[in-house]
């Protein structure tokens, strides 16, 4: 799995980091997203999927290998 | 067809605060765009489907100003969310900016770092809760003692409002919100003097919190006007309590009315929470409206054509329960494996307090599971306060026993 944020996109709303606090972090001067890992390991996949389905802005693109 | 004609008035009755009008369920299959009528008699377009809301929700051909304000439908007769709101020509670039001001303030990080003191703040009402059972009748006022003053005291120190003036903005709150006409306005312009006051003294005397970081800003950015600041403090304010006290209420009836729930909760308050918080902000239903847009271009959507200018009420209400996405949507189920309820919005406008919010509703409700496992409520659904023509509906006092 590769994943990908768009930080133009990203709205800030911290969804990912509650739902993956692994894979997604927020800047701390305008909580804009921060990818901690781009391709994270299998047991990270069903909650960065969560992550990408739940995002507000539609900021976050997985592609499944 | 004979929906558009009728054009139905809102609000439509719904059989008590925990359930909606059944007529949702009607428009939900037959008209997710249908032609209404205001509360305040003008025509506009309510949503009620749930991939229609979601997509409204995110589409910025949608605003909450008015390219001829004066010609608006309007809404209610509140003082709030009864019209249009700021100018057209510089809606995105206000909203571009109120997002750069505010988001980080509120951020999930932020907000994770500020439990340990909602915690503490929840620790002590629960503790004045026990205190005022043991010496009174056994009946608490959950309401007073813990859904309005936790957000409120959060909100404050957020913000750097003095907590002391709680009854007063609670009171400019509940005026503005409700269906008055000129008094919900009167109060809007007071609590926009309130406002700019303790704007005015953060001028002088700067503190570490959003008002403070909202007047320096006002101040070095050229184009950011001393009005919207007002407006923005204002709606920080209003919606930083207001929301979380209805909804720990909500909660509250959610979960005394449905003991197996409550149970599965006081026996594992941890590991039950964050579901439980999930399924309190799908079901739980404020007011009997629904967020505001204007049409900023002709939109075909849902079998509708929505032409520039008209107005659209988007109901999270009905999108939250609507079945086609959300299995068995009317009955209050944690473990559901259905996610993404629109409860904190969707899209640009997300709510910025979403992280603030679960924080407080996480805070209360594992404490009372834990503190307080025979929690019930002290008088039945029907006998409840309940706000009438208000904005965001909820109770007036919340009796329990235990």
């Amino acid at each position: 799995m590769k994943v990908e944020v768009d930080q133009d996109a990203c709205v800030g709303s911290g969804q990912c980091l509650l739902t993956a606090p692994d894979v997604f972090d927020q800047r701390d001067e305008d909580a804009i997203v921060e990818l901690l890992d781009a391709e994270p390991p299998a047991a990270q996949h069903q909650v960065v999927r969560h992550a990408a389905t739940g995002c507000p802005a539609a900021a976050i693109t997985v592609h499944e290998h | 067809m004979t929906l558009a004609a009728q054009r139905p008035q809102l609000p439509f009755t719904r059989p008590n605060l925990l359930e909606l009008a059944p007529f949702y369920e009607v428009l939900r299959r037959e008209a997710p765009i249908a032609p209404v009528t205001t509360p305040a008699g003008d025509p506009a377009w309510l949503a009620t489907r749930y991939a229609e809301v979601r997509q409204l929700l995110g589409d910025k051909r949608f605003g909450r100003s008015h390219p001829e304000p004066e010609q608006a439908a309007r809404i209610s007769l509140a003082g709030i969310q009864d019209g249009p709101s700021g100018s057209y020509d510089s809606e995105a670039a206000e909203h571009a900016r109120m997002r750069r001001l505010l988001t980080p303030a509120f951020s999930a990080k932020r907000m994770r770092a500020l439990s340990g003191h909602v915690q503490e703040l929840v620790d002590g009402y629960v503790d004045e809760m026990l205190a005022e059972h043991d010496a009174g009748g056994g009946q608490v006022d959950l309401h007073a003692h813990l859904a309005f003053p936790l957000p409120v005291a959060v909100i404050c120190r957020l913000l750097g409002v003095p907590e002391a003036d709680g009854e007063y903005f609670r009171s400019l709150s509940d005026r503005m919100a409700t269906y008055s006409g000129q008094d919900a306005q009167d109060a809007r312009i007071e609590f926009g003097r309130y406002m700019a006051g303790l704007a005015e003294a953060k001028r002088a005397d700067p503190g570490e919190d959003v008002i403070t970081d909202l007047v320096r800003a006002q101040a070095e950015e050229e184009d950011f006007g001393y009005e919207e600041m007002v407006r923005l403090c204002v709606g920080l304010l209003f919606a930083g309590h207001e929301t979380t006290v209805n909804r720990i209420g909500l909660g509250t009836l959610f979960l005394m009315t449905r003991r197996d729930q409550w149970e599965s909760l006081a026996a594992d308050p941890d590991g039950r929470i964050d579901a439980v918080v999930e399924e309190m902000m799908r079901m739980g239903a404020p007011g009997d409206l629904g967020l505001l847009r204007y049409a900023h271009e002709d939109v075909e959507i849902g079998g509708a054509t929505i032409e520039r200018g008209d107005a659209v009420i988007l109901s999270i209400n009905a999108a939250n329960r609507d079945d086609t996405v959300f299995s068995d949507a009317e009955d209050f189920d944690p473990d559901r494996t259905e996610r993404g309820h629109v409860g904190f919005g969707h899209g640009p406008h997300f709510c910025i307090g979403a992280s603030l919010a679960r924080t407080e509703l996480r805070a209360v409700f594992t404490t009372l599971a834990r503190r307080i496992p025979q929690l019930r409520m002290a008088v039945e659904m029907d006998e409840l306060d309940i706000r009438t023509d208000h904005i965001t509906g909820g109770v007036r006092s919340l009796p329990v026993a235990w």
